[in-house]
């Protein structure tokens, strides 16, 4: 059953439009490395360049990928909602949800299928992050030392305390996609067509994200709650020390959203009256 | 009569107080003179280095590299391909920056004491207004004409305080082990542009105070020198 519902993801054009937006971005990203990178390291090292000369390849793969991740990681939600977003609002959108569950399985097992289907597909889309994000921009940049300018602080990597961070970065990358997967899984329950659910999923992390990074006191008491607030978690292994209490935390928030959009999703799935 | 002895008496006391603060003083010229051309030896070096760099706002591991020096102000780190960091050129990491160079003048200043050992504290003013030191305070091992403490007060840098720690070079007065105590910037950039992922999710109280200076350190330890190679000016050019 998964593999099917593999196939039918794959299958689709609209699929292959989210690697090949990827791709693109990342391309675009680098080609400005490439050309004008020197400028841009300038600009962003001024606050510390004016106190202290800074040398060596800055400008390396680790960094360019790090804006990659960066610029990317915001947009990835929105690619995971066209696919997630259209789990269960697609089979109701094509008439095929009665005759899918007239299958021997039952709706829960549908759920669960449709939502790993999902997540496969958005891991298969941090891994190409990975082939073209990180492994190009290595070939291209090349290794070196890491600078990660944070608004109050300059973090500096060793070239060989690197690797390790990017590993647990994607795959807490990862657990961030699923939540959105599972979130779109959830939309998805209610519609009768794509279109509602994958533009909904877009719509909340847009309007939470906004939310989480808001310098507003307001918002302050609702921003540890938020997911958005814990899926740039990642950055975290950039930062030294390595704050693993609040990476630990973040992990929890958003798995307790990944368990919560996908009880409500099987409660409402088994309670709905199929009509398409 | 008695009004003429008490003159002589007063003449006789003062030219002895000015004997001496002149003899003060010229040891304390003397001193640095001693120490200055003892520095006017090296000219050039290459260290293998480790630095560690205490600077609120930068986190940063320990760096190892070559460090090149070449007097009177030319300094490069070089790290095998990897990142160097240093002070701008005017907060220098080495003696010879501490030291006002053309005519001075010495005072002397007392004694001190540092890690236990009784010093000898000279200050030293530059004639020449133009130069970025303003005064200099040395604390001086006079056994063995060593500086073991700088305190320089720049035109522009606010005061750099060095300690430093001779053992393994002594025989080339080069220390293994010196400290910079310097003034830095407070670093800032917009949120916006860093999207940072704040660990805390707690609002961070205003710091009082001046925000725009806070005290930073850097610690050079030396670990290997080769002395006066005759360093070319290039390497000084060269990016890593």
């Amino acid at each position: 059953m998964l593999g099917l519902e593999l196939y039918k993801i794959f299958r689709r054009p609209r699929t292959y439009i989210s690697f090949l937006i990827m791709t693109a971005v990342t391309f675009l990203i680098q080609l400005a490395m490439y050309v004008d990178g020197k400028s841009f390291v300038s600009f962003a090292m001024a606050g510390v360049g004016e106190q202290f000369d800074i040398g060596g390849n800055i400008l390396n793969g680790y960094l360019v990928t790090y804006i990659v991740l960066q610029s990317l990681l915001i947009h990835i939600p929105l690619l995971v909602a066209l696919v997630a977003g259209d789990a269960l609002a697609g089979e109701a959108n094509m008439g095929t949800m009665r005759l899918l569950l007239t299958k021997p399985v039952s709706r829960t097992k549908v759920v669960l299928v449709k939502f790993i289907a999902g997540i496969i597909y958005a891991l298969l889309l941090l891994v190409w992050l990975a082939i073209v994000g990180l492994g190009l921009s290595i070939l291209l940049f090349g290794t070196g030392d890491m600078i990660n300018l944070k608004s109050d602080a300059f973090v500096m990597l060793l070239e060989h305390d690197i690797i390790w961070r990017y590993m647990l970065a994607f795959a807490f990358a990862a657990l961030a996609m699923t939540t959105v997967a599972a979130l779109a899984v959830f939309l998805s329950v209610f519609g009768d067509n794509s279109i509602g659910p994958i533009i909904g999923t877009m719509g909340i992390i847009v309007v939470l994200t906004i939310f989480s990074n808001l310098e507003v006191p307001l918002f302050n008491t609702i921003k540890p709650w938020l997911f958005t607030t814990h899926m740039i978690a990642w950055k975290g292994f950039f930062d030294a020390p390595v704050p693993y209490d609040a990476i630990w935390q973040s992990v929890a928030v958003l798995l307790l959203y990944i368990v919560l959009f996908i009880t409500a999703t099987i409660i409402v799935f088994n309670k709905k009256d199929i009509q398409s | 009569m008695r009004s003429v002895m008490r003159v002589g008496v007063l003449w006789v006391m003062l030219s002895c107080i000015s004997i001496q603060s002149y003899a003060q003083a010229d040891s304390a010229a003397v001193l640095f003179e001693n120490l200055r051309s003892r520095l006017d030896v090296i000219k050039d070096y290459v260290a293998d280095v480790r630095i560690k760099i205490d600077i609120s706002f930068m986190k940063v591991p320990p760096l190892d590299g070559k460090l090149y020096f070449k007097a009177p102000d030319k300094m490069k780190l070089e790290r095998k391909g990897g990142v160097s960091i240093l002070p701008k050129n005017n907060v220098s990491l080495t003696l010879n920056s501490m030291f006002p160079t053309g005519g001075v003048t010495v005072i002397d200043a007392g004694r001190d004491i540092i890690n236990g050992k009784t010093v000898k504290v000279i200050k030293v003013i530059p004639l020449e207004d133009a130069g970025q030191i303003i005064l200099t305070k040395i604390w001086v091992d006079e056994a063995r004409n060593l500086a073991l403490r700088t305190e320089t007060t720049t035109r522009d840098n606010g005061t750099v305080k060095m300690d430093l720690a001779f053992g393994n070079h002594l025989k080339l007065g080069l220390p293994d082990k010196v400290i910079v105590y310097l003034d830095v910037k407070e670093y800032k950039l917009p949120k916006g542009v860093t999207m940072d992922y704040d660990a805390s999710q707690q609002v961070k109280p205003a710091v009082k105070g001046d925000k725009k200076r806070q005290k930073g350190k850097i610690e050079i330890n030396y670990l290997k020198y080769e002395v006066n190679k005759g360093l070319s000016d290039k390497i000084f050019m060269e990016t890593n």
